[in-house]
């Protein structure tokens, strides 16, 4: 893996909705790249034959019934966490429409 | 307009996403109500549904079941083994940061459905279906600068169907998206209503002058069928407009006004790498077993190919046949009236319980018919055995339905039993004779069409009552032919 560019950490700020000064982009790519480079020391690992491990529990088919359950809130209240609202509704910035 | 030869250069290629919510009590992943059609906004949410963190989503066993019955639907099986990624992105419908969706190990791979059109008929691949839950509702009210999110649809579960980009034309697209319907409804498992969301698609187009495939765009949140042969006919027009200027096709997501019947820019789509798909940690995979597989092979009901076999052999035609298989309690009825009775009286009832479908699924088209089998064919036979005119046994019909009376008591108690007796509808015949000589003379000469004329006479004078078939044998008696 090469170093980082400078567009490959603007991209990764917009998708992580993060702006970024001048300085912070240079900064991160060098620091992204370190890490990225520590991490790839796993290519030289032979997994070929191997099937990839996503799940480490071994269980299978943990699974409830179809019956509405009590919480023992009121789910108005998770409002309470949220910073701005209007008419118990989510109030964001205005998305397409 | 690009002209009828322009367009005729291109080929058109549609794929079709669709997203079907099932219908469970609750959420894909949180025991929270699920129905939110009348709920007031926030109200059906949990810490789940929320993204808290810490909070621990559990699988809804009902959910593995519907997909699993939606498999079959779709001429296909369900995988043994299958499991849950997160697929990022941020949006503020979607708390969590991430959606909970089946990324390469889905429950449902291949599979097929028939449509047809113009008489056509034509089969279309379904790549994939995979389980995953929805994300809150928005709304733009005019002249803000907000949105407001109500996250009550947040967790609903959803079955995501993915055909091939097996369609080529708008009529094809719709087709397509209407036999998903009915198979969905007949498989049942989901209400299906349109206006209620309950079935969305997503429409990708593309055109080319080549055999390689043009760049595409995605129409997004479709919820009629005219709605979708409207978005691909403006698509195409569009792209044709765009490609013949000159121009090239942004892959793109896009919008569809109902009102203006045109599709509008939403945003360029993030690559699908950017998604940034993970197993998710907190789900453990889904294994089926074969003898759980096969049982729900077994409980599988008809589908609407099944009853559109019925039908034809019933002697229904197309059209017809369309109507009755948009409500299945009613295609299901003259079913069970075929195998018990036979078709003769299956046609009958299915005329009886006929009525015309808007053939855009939405809600309120529908009026469902509920009245036992048996006293449909019972109230069939009395028509056939010329104790009830076809007139006299709507009325009945009616009242059966309303109130699941016996037909024969109905038709007593509205003194609507055919007389078959000679003699009271001999006096009746001549009765009528004597009042209408014109009509009686011109049925002597020959003329035979007024003796329907005449017929009409001894019903009406009988109020509906005489047998037409005696009344006209009678009438021919009595004027010595």
């Amino acid at each position: 893996m090469a170093k980082l560019t400078r567009d490959d950490v603007l991209k990764l700020a917009q998708l992580a909705r993060i702006s970024l000064s001048d300085d912070e982009v240079t900064e991160f790519s060098e620091e992204l790249s370190a890490i990225l480079q520590y991490v790839e020391q796993l290519s030289a690992v032979d997994v070929s034959g191997l099937v990839s491990t996503n799940q480490v529990t071994g269980l299978t088919n943990v699974m409830r019934e179809d019956s509405i359950k009590d919480y023992g809130y009121a789910p108005l209240d998770l409002l309470k966490n949220v910073p701005k609202t209007q008419d118990n509704q989510l109030k964001v910035k205005r998305m397409i429409g | 307009m690009a002209s009828e030869d322009t367009r005729r250069q291109y080929t058109v290629t549609i794929g079709i996403e669709c997203h079907v919510q099932f219908k469970t009590k609750t959420k894909l992943f949180s025991a929270a109500d699920n129905d939110a059609r009348e709920a007031a906004p926030n109200t059906l949410v949990n810490h789940i549904d929320f993204g808290l963190p810490g909070a621990l989503p559990v699988l809804n066993k009902e959910a593995v079941r519907l997909a699993c019955r939606a498999a079959f639907a779709l001429n296909s099986e369900p995988q043994k083994f299958s499991k849950f990624d997160r697929k990022h992105y941020f949006y503020p419908d979607l708390p969590m940061g991430y959606q909970i969706t089946q990324f390469d190990e889905p429950i449902v791979l291949g599979g097929s459905i028939a449509i047809e059109v113009a008489g056509e008929r034509k089969t279309i691949g379904i790549t994939r279906a995979h389980m995953e839950s929805d994300a809150g509702k928005s709304t733009h009210p005019a002249g803000g600068d907000y949105s407001l999110v109500d996250l009550n649809r947040a967790g609903t579960p959803l079955l995501e169907i993915v055909s091939e980009p097996d369609m080529h034309s708008a009529a094809e697209a719709k087709a397509y998206a209407r036999e998903l319907w009915l198979r969905m409804k007949y498989a049942d498992v989901s209400e299906a209503n349109l206006y209620y969301g309950n079935m969305r698609f997503d429409v990708n187009v593309s055109v080319s002058k080549t055999d390689q495939l043009g760049t595409r765009t995605e129409t997004k949140n479709l919820n009629s069928f005219r709605s979708i042969e409207r978005a691909v006919d403006y698509e195409v027009e569009r792209q044709i407009q765009v490609l013949e200027d000159g121009g090239e096709i942004v892959q793109e997501t896009r919008g569809w006004d109902d009102t203006g019947l045109k599709t509008f820019s939403q945003r360029t789509k993030e690559d699908a790498h950017d998604y940034r798909y993970m197993p998710d940690p907190d789900l453990p995979p889904i294994v089926l077993e074969q003898s759980y597989i096969d049982e729900i092979k077994a409980s599988m009901p008809a589908l609407p190919d099944d009853y559109r076999r019925i039908l034809s052999e019933i002697g229904i035609d197309a059209k017809t046949t369309s109507d009755i298989i948009a409500v299945p309690d009613t295609a299901m009825t003259i079913k069970h009236v075929y195998e018990a009775a036979g078709g003769p009286h299956a046609k009958r009832v299915a005329f009886w319980l006929l009525q015309p479908q808007s053939d855009d699924g939405e809600a309120g088209t529908e009026t469902e018919v509920k009245a036992p089998e048996e006293q449909l064919i019972k109230l069939s036979q009395m028509v056939e055995g010329n104790k009830l005119s076809s007139t006299a046994a709507k009325e009945v019909l009616a009242e059966v339905l309303k109130t699941g009376k016996d037909p024969e008591v109905v038709a007593a108690e509205k003194n609507l039993l055919q007389v078959s007796d000679e003699g009271e509808i001999a006096k009746i015949v001549a009765q009528v004779l004597a009042d209408n000589a014109k009509a009686a003379e011109d049925v002597k000469n020959g003329e035979m069409k007024a003796i329907g004329f005449l017929v009409g006479q001894v019903m009406k004078l009988s109020q509906g009552k005489a047998n037409p078939a005696l009344a006209t044998d009678l009438i021919k008696k009595q004027l010595g032919m």
